[in-house]
């Protein structure tokens, strides 16, 4: 058990690496010179120097990596080039946020999702499960930012049921978290409705039916909970994928986090605070998917640690 | 090679006899005439402005009835006033008709000139049909749409031909080869999949800049890493059947027999995730767009056109609706086709 729980992290290594690799690499690769970049383009010659020096740019790559990796360890991601803030603090204003909605969102997306694969599963082949299957397409065919503009015209603008952006209540929650969620339920209720088939087909619940179980236990206690291994499986990789899903939906609701933050950096050439939100993003992504296989490796006794 | 030809018509039925397929490729269908004749079926210039006209909601000036009373489609001159409101004169009527004359464009690259539109205004020039009405900058936005639909195409047939050119290959080989190229090269698709979804093309964008361009190669790229492990595991499924090994029995050696024996038979996969993939990558570029970091303006691209229709949601939310709309019905398709194709090439039904 400990020796997957190792192999499964070792894994994740070179995807750390890659990542810190990817974003070492956005400023070096970026058409100007990456000291400019990082001090700012209004910057003046004494600051750019500076952060030259700061920064090793003046060295070889490797040396210039090394001090990279060196700064990341103690938490040092350099300043913003528009506010002149700590770009750590601001990551650690924004990032909790940007947890809060995509938690939300996963909420959502479990909470509409398992339901509505589980009733397209039983009624198949009805009309209950062709709609369900037609929304989950829908679901996953749809710009996210244009439902969110739609959720606000009606639900914020025309009827008033909630605060149009920001944050704040937990009515700035609700529609953001719908919207974030819109993917994930959809995805969710497609792998619900699959894995229900699956294992509502199998010897143990035939057996459970012989024995004369009444319908609704059989399907709670025996099928779902089996067929939800695979299911929670994808939600938390799911909530993975949310923080990049996040980047349109925070945009959408001028949500305080990380993505808007990122997006909002590109636009205004702020390279450090770029780079800060890149890394916090994608580590998130690997931690959380770390996290899932771990905990896949503990609930699913049919997993083999070999 | 009878076999083949048995099963062919097989997979046929099974993808032709799915109804959602059938809306799918019909989609699709309508989205190429679209690309293909968009100066012919938009009535209007996608970036010809009217200050006059600014967001006049779909159907403004629009009756069924003629100046006599007779049946049919017809407008009447609209304009916004200074102060705001929209002002229809209504005692003007002119007919809308198939096969008008409008101004001039120029078609197939320039090989063709006419004037000939699919529908349109029978009457002065300053007085409009809307279809889906109109922009801040009084621009029709039927005319938009259909002169967008061919940066979306774009956008998947670009991005779909970098995944598949170099992610193909590369997982090819990796499988193929196996040992210690697989393992780096497997390495190198764990550092691409480390970034989620959308992230490693805006990395890209935000790397070497903004713009159409830009994009398509960034959401290119970010399907690469797709491609490679897909590619890889079918290889590895089918590099030790009898029929390779009968290949290699025969005196063949290393590439002939990845190209012609093993890829083939491996290549289903990568049909089904390129029809999925044009829509994820029609749907990444059009978030770019909305996000700013994508196409500019006066591109008629639908994410930005969405964006821009965004700053107006209240006064005017048709302008924001229908670029969604159109993202909806393209992406849909070709998850249908996607999905059926899925089904229908599953060599386990």
């Amino acid at each position: 058990m400990f020796q997957y729980f190792l192999r499964r992290a070792l894994v994740a290594v070179p995807a750390v690496l890659g990542v810190i690799v990817i974003v070492f690499a956005m400023v070096r690769l970026a058409p100007g010179d990456p000291a400019i970049l990082l001090a700012g383009e209004f910057a003046d010659q004494q600051t750019v120097e500076r952060i030259r020096v700061r920064f090793g740019l003046d060295r070889p790559m490797p040396e210039q990596f090394a001090l990279f990796v060196g700064n990341l360890a103690q938490g040092d991601l350099g300043r913003s080039t528009r506010t002149n803030r700590l770009v750590i603090n601001d990551i650690r204003e924004r990032f909790p946020n940007t947890l809060e909605l995509a938690f939300a969102a996963i909420v959502v997306a479990f909470a509409i999702g398992i339901p509505a694969g589980v009733i397209s599963a039983l009624k198949r082949n009805t009309w209950a499960d062709a709609a369900v299957t037609f929304f989950a397409l829908l679901g996953v065919s749809m710009p996210v930012f244009w439902f969110g503009l739609l959720a606000i015209l009606y639900f914020s603008v025309q009827l008033g049921w909630f605060p149009v952006s920001g944050r704040g209540t937990f009515g700035h929650l609700i529609l953001p978290a719908i919207t974030l969620g819109v993917s994930s339920t959809a995805i969710i209720a497609r792998m619900t409705r699959s894995a229900m088939l699956e294992v509502l087909d199998q010897d143990f619940v035939r057996t459970a039916r012989a024995k004369g179980l009444q319908g609704r236990l059989i399907v709670v206690k025996h099928a779902l909970r089996n067929a939800l291994i695979p299911v929670v499986t994808i939600g938390g990789l799911e909530f993975g994928n949310l923080m990049a899903g996040a980047v349109l939906t925070e945009t959408v609701f001028n949500w305080p986090g990380i993505g808007r933050l990122l997006v909002d950096s590109i636009l205004a050439r702020d390279y450090p605070v770029v780079q800060a939100s890149v890394l916090v993003i994608a580590l998130t992504f690997i931690v959380v998917n770390l996290l899932v296989d771990l905990v896949y490796g503990a609930i699913d006794p049919r997993i083999r640690y070999d | 090679m009878t076999d083949r030809q048995k099963r062919a018509p097989r997979w046929r039925r099974r993808l032709f006899g799915n109804g959602l397929a059938i809306v799918g490729f019909a989609i699709i269908g309508f989205f190429l005439l679209f690309v293909t004749f968009a100066p012919f079926l938009a009535p209007y210039s996608p970036t010809h402005q009217s200050l006059r006209t600014t967001y006049v909601p779909p159907g403004t000036g629009v009756t069924y009835r003629g100046p006599d009373g007779e049946l049919g489609l017809f407008v009447s001159p609209v304009t916004r006033s200074p102060v705001g409101g929209i002002s229809v004169t209504e005692d003007e009527k002119y007919p809308v008709r198939l096969f008008v004359r409008g101004a001039e464009y120029e078609w197939a690259f320039g090989l063709i000139r006419s004037d000939l539109r699919l529908f349109g205004v029978d009457g002065p020039p300053n007085v409009r049909f809307h279809l889906l009405g109109t922009d801040e900058q009084g621009r029709d936005l039927f005319s938009r749409l259909v002169h967008g639909a061919w940066i979306s195409l774009f956008i998947g047939l670009i991005s779909v031909g970098i995944g598949v050119g170099v992610g193909v290959p590369f997982g090819a080989i990796s499988g193929f080869l196996g040992g210690a190229t697989d393992m780096i090269a497997q390495r190198l698709v764990d550092m691409l999949l480390a970034f989620p979804g959308i992230l490693l093309a805006i990395v890209l964008v935000a790397t070497f800049g903004t713009g159409l361009t830009n994009v398509m190669i960034a959401v290119g790229i970010a399907s690469i890493p797709i491609y490679a492990r897909l590619v890889r595991g079918s290889v590895l499924s089918v590099k030790n059947r009898e029929y390779v090994e009968a290949a290699r029995a025969m005196g063949k050696r290393g590439m002939p027999i990845l190209f012609r024996h093993v890829l083939p038979n491996a290549i289903a996969p990568v049909i089904v995730q390129s029809s999925l993939q044009m829509a994820v990558a029609i749907l990444f570029a059009a978030g770019l767009g909305f996000l700013g970091l994508g196409a500019r303006p006066p591109q008629p691209e639908w994410g930005l056109m969405l964006a821009r229709g965004r700053e107006y949601l209240a006064v005017a939310p048709h302008v924001a609706t229908f670029p969604g709309l159109a993202i909806v019905a393209v992406v849909l398709g070709f998850n249908l086709v996607g999905d059926a194709l899925r089904d229908a090439l599953d060599p386990r039904r």
